[in-house]
């Protein structure tokens, strides 16, 4: 018993005075101290990745990853705009070589002796290898997985166009179904018996030529995509998720600048310099895209994108990048302010702490911080299928003058006044800028909003104030949307609104996203809000969407506006086989023309994106794209060290004063109820 | 009680069928398979690749019933695939559903065990401290902190948490979770004491309810009238006399434990089971949902085992037949 009492008085001190030093040593560093002297960039991944496959992987988060490990044969050009190709893997940017039956072919040539990153997978191709030569005909199994059926690749239509893709792909699945055998051979065993793809010609172990069945000029975007990436056999062999080993989906092997070095789905992805990449093993040849640019627009010069220190150096900059998951923007946003987050977008309920008048609030530039905006290559838009017999083709010129009005009912500045903290450029056509064939001065005649034209042209199409003088009744309309939550209903209210100026009653039929599609996919609505963002940066892209090729109802495509005009669809299928230039030019401008009166969408805006950097990030530049960026981008790891210290010091006197308000609330109560137990 | 046990199980087997074919019937026979394929491979996929998606995840087959090969149905296989724990892959990103619960379990654990332990020693311990008080001012302002805690949601505590502690006080991080021992608790500081403060409020307002109830009976005036002193009674005599209601909560509440917190997790970033449920609704991933929603079912039958053998523990004249 004494030596209980003994002991416990020391014992209670003890974990006093550990409570304490416990506080003191309290930190809201998130990360290891260890890494403070490293160059290592700390972004947000607003979720977990899906997959890693470059023949699968299609949105911009995954991107973050794949565009730094998947080298490619060409690249965008990291400062110049509009957007510009160059060589990656390949020694140069390739020519179109016509061919007979109106076919074309484009012809790369790798350079020698680059490198895989390490792997343990090079072991399945000779014993002890921990990596090999890139070839051509890791492309062409990159292609031959495209067109796997087993793979899934959401972009096999395109790649389609290249001869005989579509015939492998058959075959294969036809192999596969009328031979078990078949199917349990090695995957590029499978593919090399089903005969390859005729139109992916190699030339020796270095050259590769793409046979196009007709003009597509776009393709050479796709050669900057992860997709077309090499990939080698024994990664896809060796990672199939058995005994142990991970999918190949979550254990990327490229040849990038950057290679995965700690995967965790769930909470973090590490990427670290990839000692293989030939930019590093090779800086002697000065390879484009493995030092840091000497040229770019003048904007770039005032804002010390072509700092001298910096031009012609060696890439990577960093020494690693590490994506942490963050679901929630409120808190990522805090820690970017914190200082434990190097860049950040803004989140709308700190849009007015940090932006004064469209510029950088005092109180964050004196944190040092910079603003960049950037116009992003997109389009939101509200689109009427075509199909409806009151307010699509059927209804011919009164359809067409209703459409007219409706649209010049829509103030879009005061929508993003309201809704988007005056965020977005007013779309006058589906050509974002940046886009080849996008005019700056152009003024689309039915996006200005005015009431007065707008009535007046209700008026000829037979419905003044909204009474169809045909039938003497309102004009009731149905504007679809997959979204219940009240937010997506106050932003469809709002056009509902300016519609009902004109006497218009448009009611909101508000369904789950789901609900939403499965109307689309069976013709079930009239009016629709949707977006697209570019995939690459060709007017091809945003027109193709009202294309009659691509109509929902006959071929399930993204022409959801089921908007089919013959002189439409036939400039636009001469438009796209063309190369820039005048007579590019100018049929994109005709087409421009037809969409301003025929109206099948009301333009919208393209997104206007402001991101937050802090002061030791250099050399970052905005992209609407999304680049492998992350080797252009320098960090000063000292003075982040500096600013995170001052800014991150723990407030403690809080804690111990609500210890000393806890103790003086419970001790004259103790003491008097003992008193009273007296 | 070996009978009981057996008989309960047995009963719960049903309800585990019932279950499976309730789940069937909300996620497969609602579900149109091409969403799940665009949730999955994008929107910008084209309809041949959905389909071809569709075929490659099983959910091209019969629904019920395919004559030319019996057992090769949707719905045979989702009994299959429950009942022999082999879940297979989810929608959203074809990773094996059991070594995603098995991963997603340390961090959930790691989060809701220290919640739980602290949650019941704060509860009971403070409970008892304010009841031991009652009808003094120390009850009262008891009284008043605890339903103005219950009444506040958990998202302001969240992010109250957040902006208070990880921001202003910069005492920890806002967010974030490294499983390393060393800086583990770093992390898991700030949505514990989050968890806390928001469970806290209604813990204290049921136990104090018991401890009060039982505080009233004879047995407490007998041992006073022994001479028992009023800290020996509260915790040797109410402690134990209250035990069959702090028991029927506590143990429903341990299995699911392994299920993690959903609002906690996603807020601060913690990759559990929570965290996990978040991802496949946003997902449209049915496959995950059905596997969390079937074992949650087997945890709660479970757990309503565990706490009618618990009763038998703790309070003698209770028999299970």
């Amino acid at each position: 018993m004494r030596l209980r009492r003994a002991g416990g008085r020391p014992g209670r001190a003890t974990f006093v005075c550990a409570m304490l030093v416990a506080l003191a040593a309290c930190s809201n560093n998130p990360y290891s101290e260890s890494d403070d002297e490293l160059k290592v960039r700390y972004k947000t991944l607003p979720g977990p990745t899906k997959t890693l496959d470059p023949a699968v992987s299609y949105s911009s988060l995954e991107h973050q990853v794949t565009a730094n490990v998947y080298e490619t044969l060409l690249e965008y050009h990291y400062l110049k705009r509009p957007y510009t190709l160059m060589p990656g893997l390949s020694v140069a940017v390739p020519e179109r070589q016509e061919l007979e039956r109106g076919r074309v072919a484009y012809r790369f040539d790798l350079r020698e002796g680059m490198l895989f990153q390490n792997d343990p997978s090079f072991a399945l191709g000779g014993e002890g290898r921990t990596t090999r030569t890139i070839v051509a005909a890791d492309i062409a199994f990159e292609l031959m997985r495209i067109a796997d059926p087993a793979v899934t690749s959401p972009v096999i239509a395109t790649f389609s166009k290249i001869e005989g893709l579509r015939e492998f792909s058959e075959r294969l699945q036809a192999l596969r179904d009328e031979t078990p055998e078949f199917a349990e051979l090695r995957i590029d065993r499978q593919y090399e018996k089903a005969g390859g793809i005729p139109g992916v010609r190699l030339h020796g172990d270095y050259g590769l030529e793409i046979v196009l069945t007709e003009p597509y000029p776009q393709i050479l975007y796709w050669f900057a995509m992860p997709f077309t990436t090499p990939v080698p056999w024994e990664a896809v062999v060796y990672y199939d998720g058995e005994d142990g080993r991970p999918f190949f989906k979550d254990h990327p092997v490229g040849c990038g600048p950057f290679v995965v070095s700690e995967f965790d789905k769930q909470s973090k992805i590490v990427m670290s310099r990839n000692e293989n990449w030939y930019g590093v093993r090779h800086p002697e040849w000065k390879a484009p895209g493995t030092v840091y640019p000497s040229e770019g627009e003048a904007i770039d010069d005032e804002l010390g994108r072509l700092d001298p220190a910096y031009v012609g150096r060696s890439l990577p900059l960093l020494d690693r990048v590490e994506l942490r998951l963050e679901k929630e923007n409120i808190p990522a946003f805090n820690k970017f302010l914190q200082g434990y987050y190097d860049a950040s977008g803004i989140v709308r309920e700190s849009f007015d702490k940090v932006v004064h008048e469209g510029a950088l609030s005092p109180e964050m530039a004196a944190r040092g911080m910079k603003l960049e905006k950037q116009v992003d290559p997109d389009l939101r838009y509200i689109g009427f299928n075509m199909n409806d017999p009151v307010i699509g083709t059927p209804a011919g010129d009164r359809g067409r003058k209703l459409r007219q009005a409706m649209s010049l009912a829509i103030d879009v500045v005061e929508y993003n006044r309201v809704f988007s903290n005056g965020r977005g450029v007013p779309a006058q056509s589906p050509i974002p800028p940046g886009i080849y064939g996008y005019a700056a001065e152009y003024r689309n005649p039915y996006r200005q909003p005015d009431l007065a034209r707008a009535q007046a042209l209700l008026e000829e199409a037979g419905y003044p104030g909204g009474i169809d003088s045909d039938t003497g009744k309102p004009l009731r309309l149905s504007f679809d949307l997959g979204d219940t939550s009240t937010a997506g209903r106050l932003r469809f209210r709002f056009f509902v609104d300016q519609w009902a100026k004109l006497g218009i009653d448009v009611e909101v039929a508000a369904t789950t996203y789901n609900k939403f599609r499965q109307k689309v996919a069976e013709g079930a609505y009239q009016i629709f809000m949707w977006g697209w963002i570019a995939d690459y940066p060709d007017p091809e892209n945003f027109l193709f969407l009202l294309w009659g090729t691509m109509a929902q109802s006959t071929s399930g495509g993204p022409n959801t506006a089921n908007f089919d005009h013959p002189e439409f669809n036939r400039l636009f299928e001469e438009m796209k086989g063309l190369d820039n230039g005048p007579e590019r030019l100018a049929i994109i401008r005709r087409m421009r023309d037809l969409l301003e009166v025929e109206r099948p969408w009301i333009e919208l805006s393209h997104g206007e994106s402001y991101a937050l950097y802090h002061a030791w990030m250099k050399n970052v530049k905005p992209a609407g794209l999304s680049l492998p960026a992350a080797k252009y981008v320098d960090i000063d790891p000292v003075a982040r060290a500096r600013m995170r210290a001052e800014w991150n010091r723990p407030i403690l006197w809080p804690a111990y004063a609500m210890a000393l308000l806890a103790t003086m609330i419970a001790v004259p109560g103790v003491l008097t109820f003992l008193r009273e137990r007296q | 009680m070996l009978a009981y046990i057996v008989r309960r199980t047995a009963y719960g087997f049903v309800v585990v069928l019932g279950v499976l074919l309730l789940l069937f019937a909300l996620f497969f026979l609602y579900a149109e398979p091409v969403e799940m394929a665009r949730r999955a491979v994008g929107e910008k996929a084209p309809p041949e690749v959905l389909e071809q998606w569709v075929v490659n995840h099983g959910y091209a087959k019969p629904t019920w019933w395919n004559a030319e090969a019996p057992g090769d149905t949707m719905i045979a296989d989702h009994f299959r695939s429950m009942l022999t724990f082999d879940f297979g892959r989810s929608d959203s990103d074809d990773s094996p559903i059991l070594g995603r619960i098995r991963a997603g379990m340390g961090p959930s654990l790691s989060l809701t065990l220290p919640l739980f332990a602290f949650g019941l020693v704060f509860g009971v311990g403070l409970s008892l401290f304010v009841a031991y008080f009652r009808e003094t001012y120390i009850d009262r302002m008891g009284v008043v902190l605890c339903v103005l805690g219950m009444s506040l949601s958990v998202l302001l505590y969240i992010i109250g948490g957040q902006f208070l502690i990880g921001k202003l006080l910069r005492w920890f991080p806002i967010s974030g979770f490294d499983p390393s021992p060393g800086v583990m608790m770093r992390f898991l500081a700030l949505p514990v004491l989050v968890g806390l403060a928001e469970g806290l409020g209604g813990s204290i307002r049921f136990y104090r309810t018991v401890f009060i109830e039982e505080t009233g009976r004879d047995y407490v005036r007998t041992a006073r009238a022994k001479g028992c002193g009023d800290g020996r009674i509260m915790a040797r005599h109410v402690l134990h006399n209250a035990m069959i209601p702090i028991l029927t909560r506590v143990v429903v509440s341990i299995p699911f434990l392994f299920q993690g917190s959903l609002l906690l997790e996603s807020f601060f970033g913690i990759p559990g089971l929570g965290s996990m449920m978040v991802d496949a609704i946003n997902g449209n991933d049915f496959a995950t949902l059905r596997a969390m929603v079937f074992i949650g079912a087997l945890l709660f039958i479970g757990a309503q085992i565990l706490t009618d053998i618990a009763y038998t523990l703790v309070d003698p004249r209770v028999r299970l037949s």
